[in-house]
């Protein structure tokens, strides 16, 4: 993977490509992630899981990850290796998912201006994870096995620092 | 041999221990730096660590300092297997007193190769 900064601000094909390192990693052959065509403006699916976490320091901002109900249930059996008819529960998939952005959210820091620390993600169900008091400033819509996938990057209102 | 997986998410502790148990390691597990260390303290004391960075109570690289910090401990093999990416930091974590890094996401490969490179696996 080679990817290039630049104006302070990832890429949304850097953040694509960090996403599909993940998933390769996490779920070799299942890995396929599909671009899905979605409005710039619209909102997630109301029972997704999302997560956040906080880049501080060099470069301010939040990586987010929402995932449909179903693909968070799937790809935390799929960590956890769990039988296919074994059920993850809440806890199993905030964990998950958590881990998740972790990784993401990582990867997008090394991207960044720094020095700077990643915070401990955030987790939530059926709701936002993080404030709605920034701005977009990437995002990528996915589909992995039929699921919606969203993953997007947060600048606070006066932009990166 | 032993491994000890040290991180937060049960997930990624799955995943290590998987690993590293298809290549016949004991495994034990701490979800932070303190409660490793308790496990050391209490006698649990493994030939590696694969060690997160980013934990709640105690991160890596306090529980590597902590480690490194006691003699009983020198034979204890450190890798960081974390999300931690800035050169300043991978530096930081080697300078402490960690013999191998690993960036997520990893491929099993990465993990085995690691664990090969420090002697702990057949090459």
């Amino acid at each position: 993977m080679t990817v290039v900064v630049s104006a302070g601000v990832p890429e949304t094909e850097d953040v694509l490509a960090i996403t599909e390192d993940v998933w390769t990693a996490l779920l070799g052959d299942d890995a396929t992630l599909v671009p899905r065509d979605v409005p710039p403006r619209s909102s997630f699916d109301a029972d997704a899981w999302s997560a956040a976490t906080t880049i501080s320091g060099g470069w301010q901002g939040v990586v987010t990850i929402e995932l449909g109900e179903a693909a968070a249930r799937r790809l935390t059996t799929r960590m956890l290796a769990l039988a296919a008819d074994g059920e993850a529960t809440d806890s199993d998939v905030a964990d998950a998912v958590g881990e998740l952005v972790n990784m993401v959210g990582g990867n997008v820091k090394g991207l960044l201006p720094g020095p700077s620390t990643l915070s401990l993600p955030a987790v939530a169900a059926g709701r936002a994870a993080f404030s709605r008091d920034t701005v977009l400033a990437c995002r990528v819509d996915l589909a992995w096995q039929d699921g919606p996938v969203r993953v997007s990057v947060h600048v606070p209102q006066e932009g990166p620092r | 041999m032993r491994a000890m997986i040290i991180d937060d998410s049960r997930a990624m502790r799955s995943i290590l221990r998987r690993i590293v148990a298809g290549l016949d390691f004991e495994t034990s597990e701490a979800e932070h730096g303190q409660a490793a260390l308790d496990q050391l303290r209490a006698g649990v004391v493994p030939d590696v660590c694969l060690v997160d960075w980013n934990m709640p109570v105690m991160d890596g690289y306090t529980f590597i300092t902590e480690v490194r910090a006691n003699p009983a401990w020198r034979d204890i093999t450190l890798m960081m297997v974390t999300t931690e990416g800035e050169q300043r930091q991978i530096v930081r974590a080697l300078a402490a007193g960690a013999h191998e890094y690993v960036i997520k996401p990893f491929t099993p490969d990465a993990i085995v190769d690691k664990l090969s490179l420090l002697g702990l696996v057949p090459a």
